[in-house]
């Protein structure tokens, strides 16, 4: 089990082509943990808006009626991909993992499947 | 007061860009009412009151040497009420509904209040320049 500043270095570190990882509170729009970003990647304005995406979507699919969960949301970029995994179980709903990487160096399916470990293994 | 067009326009930008806020107070630090968009009936009220608070936040902040103010946030059971500094007299007070992104008030209201700041505080060395 990893606490948040664990989960965030591991996927800083293992996730090849990471500019920044943020764990989110999607009720509050505020970050619970940051790391990497930059000032090219301010994480918390990052945080606020990306809040406003997964409450968008959450919505759109109310009113679809469709009775499922979002597991991840992928935005790509001209050259960044955005990752959004919404997190689940015990303490964790209300959250996601917001990853931005480098499209260059960047393996999307490994990172998906890194992020998905990471996410088992936090403890928030 | 020359620019209060403005202030009001700036409050009603802030308004308009952050989902679940229902009202803005441009209030002075002395607790009048400066701006308010829309024009909420307690306005005079919630002034007053920002003032009181202000008081307490800016003594907290200093005896625990956290420096100048910067903002002040309260989570009710049914919203938010926060206030941020704008300028050297002024500050905004926010009122916001219990699910309103508070990152993004956080990012557009520091947005608004250094805004207000230029327009007010730019009126003012101008004046002291004439």
């Amino acid at each position: 089990m990893a606490n948040t500043e664990t989960a965030l270095k591991d996927a800083m570190t293992s996730i090849e082509g990471v500019i920044g990882v943020a764990l989110v509170d999607y009720t509050s729009g505020m970050a619970l943990g940051t790391i990497g970003g930059g000032k090219d990647l301010d994480l918390n304005v990052a945080a606020a808006g990306n809040t406003d995406v997964v409450r968008a979507k959450v919505r759109t699919m109310e009113m679809l009626g469709l009775k499922d969960e979002i597991e991840d949301i992928l935005i790509t970029l001209g050259t960044q991909y955005h990752l959004i995994r919404l997190l689940s179980g015990r303490g964790k709903s209300g959250l996601f993992l917001y990853l931005a990487l480098d499209k260059n160096r960047a393996n999307l399916a490994m990172a998906r499947h890194q992020l998905r470990s990471i996410e088992a293994d936090l403890e928030v | 007061m020359a620019h209060e067009g403005e202030v009001r326009d700036e409050l009603a930008r802030l308004r308009a860009r952050t989902a679940d806020v229902t009202a803005v107070v441009a209030a002075s630090v002395d607790g009048l009412v400066l701006a308010a968009d829309p024009p909420v009936e307690d306005a005079e009220g919630i002034a007053a009151l920002t003032a009181a608070a202000l008081g307490v936040g800016l003594r907290l902040a200093d005896t625990t040497g956290r420096g100048a103010f910067r903002e002040l946030l309260v989570h009710g059971e049914s919203g938010y009420v926060a206030t941020y500094a704008a300028g050297i007299g002024c500050v905004l007070t926010v009122l916001a509904g219990p699910r309103v992104n508070v990152g993004r008030l956080h990012m557009e209201a520091r947005r608004a209040g250094a805004r207000v700041a230029e327009l007010l505080d730019g009126a003012a060395v101008r004046l002291e320049d004439s």
